[in-house]
């Protein structure tokens, strides 16, 4: 069944919510991490 | 005259410019974040030259105070507004890179007990607001968008909530309203109420998780009381957010039952379109960081990462939280939630203390 709340959920930018591209972009600095790419970051 | 149907004009998706949108708030996000940061260390440097003896005032609560003064003096001007509501997407993201502070087993122990208080949270939460919302007569469909708001995640269920019950975007305004406005308090007042019953950081943290409903707010309130309890705070906050789908599915059933929301189809899709996915994220990188994927230099750039996201997470806090425009949206909601929230937290942390008497959390 299709329905309003089946649809996919509002506000997705280029085809992914802000969750999803939150991890999309944590995933790849955790890979630019452990490749060395990213080191040494500061606080 | 024949009708003229006028089609809305289709703006050009032009991702490079939507990205250049972004830069100046996101710039002014770092900016009164790094300022936060800045001041504690130079007041903690002045203290400590002058043999001062004066509270440290964590960062957090320094680019919050600056957001707060930006946003309810001067405002925040257009071309900033788009880069400012991205402080979600930094603070999902760093709740994802928070997983690498996590060894799993941590996570399956704390993540249960925060799952068990959860439920009788949301129990209590639920059954309390919706008592609440008839003694203060407000509207069923807004009641319910309180009780979701203040039992499991704040504006992002309430969102979730809307359409799955086919609310009224009115309902949405006001219930969003007092949940921010009462997020904001809860920023001021959970850490002194910390400080007077001398929490451990890991009961302040499960109560900040519990019983703050906004994210960014429970993180933040987390923070400001030490950096283990907005560890912990984020835990228990997100083992709560992991519940979203099935109280939205709950009240999109109750709604339906009565005619007044369409059924929902594909239970298991609806489910899985609700989850935050940022929590498979944040298991994702604990998980990696407990088989040690990554070496212990590398988990601190992951740690530090997370911070810098947050840090922009708390200027938006600020930034977004306009006390005029709240003041706009009624007492009836404010008043209903602002009740509920004294009575969850008094609730939560009874339930929050004698866990970590019983349980040594």
């Amino acid at each position: 069944m299709s329905s309003s709340k089946d649809a996919p959920r509002k506000g997705r930018t280029w085809g992914l919510s802000i969750d999803e591209w939150a991890v999309v972009a944590a995933l790849v600095l955790a890979l630019l991490v452990r490749v060395g790419i990213l080191r040494n970051v500061p606080w | 005259m024949a009708d003229v149907t006028v089609l809305p004009q289709v703006r050009p998706v032009n991702p490079a410019g939507q990205i250049l949108q972004l830069v100046p708030g996101v710039l002014l996000l770092a900016v009164i974040g790094y300022a936060g940061k800045v001041i504690e260390k130079s007041l903690g440097t002045y203290a400590k030259a002058h043999h001062l003896t004066v509270p440290n005032i964590e960062y957090v609560l320094w680019a919050i105070l600056i957001g707060l003064l930006v946003s309810n003096t001067v405002g925040v001007p257009r071309v900033f507004r788009a880069g400012v509501s991205t402080y979600e997407f930094w603070l999902k993201a760093g709740i994802v890179l928070l997983g690498s502070r996590f060894i799993l087993g941590d996570v399956l122990k704390l993540g249960g007990v925060s799952l068990a208080l959860v439920a009788l949270e949301l129990a209590l939460a639920i059954s309390f607001m919706t008592f609440l919302g008839r003694v203060f007569r407000l509207r069923p469909k807004l009641t319910s968008l309180l009780s979701v708001g203040s039992a499991v995640c704040g504006v992002s269920a309430i969102i979730a909530t809307e359409g799955a019950i086919d609310a009224e975007e009115e309902d949405a305004s006001l219930a969003i309203a007092a949940i921010l406005a009462l997020g904001a308090i809860s920023l001021f007042t959970f850490p002194l109420i910390g400080h007077a019953l001398q929490l451990s950081d890991r009961a302040y943290g499960l109560w900040a998780g519990l019983a703050v409903d906004n994210t960014a707010e429970a993180t933040a309130a987390g923070a400001l009381y030490s950096d283990a309890a907005g560890k912990l705070a984020v835990l228990a906050k997100t083992t709560r957010n992991a519940m979203i789908g099935f109280v939205v599915l709950g009240y999109a059933w109750y709604w339906a039952r009565r005619g007044q929301a369409q059924a929902v189809g594909n239970k298991s899709a609806f489910l899985w379109q609700k989850f935050p996915k940022f929590v498979l994220g944040f298991l994702l990188i604990s998980g990696l960081a407990t088989y040690p994927v990554f070496d212990k230099a590398q988990l601190t750039a992951l740690a530090n990462l997370s911070r810098w996201a947050f840090l922009l997470t708390f200027a938006g806090v600020g930034l977004r939280t306009n006390f005029s425009e709240m003041r706009k949206q009624g007492w009836g909601p404010f008043a209903v939630g602002a009740i509920g929230e004294v009575v969850i937290a008094v609730f939560t942390l009874a339930m929050v203390v004698a866990a970590d008497r019983l349980l040594r959390l």
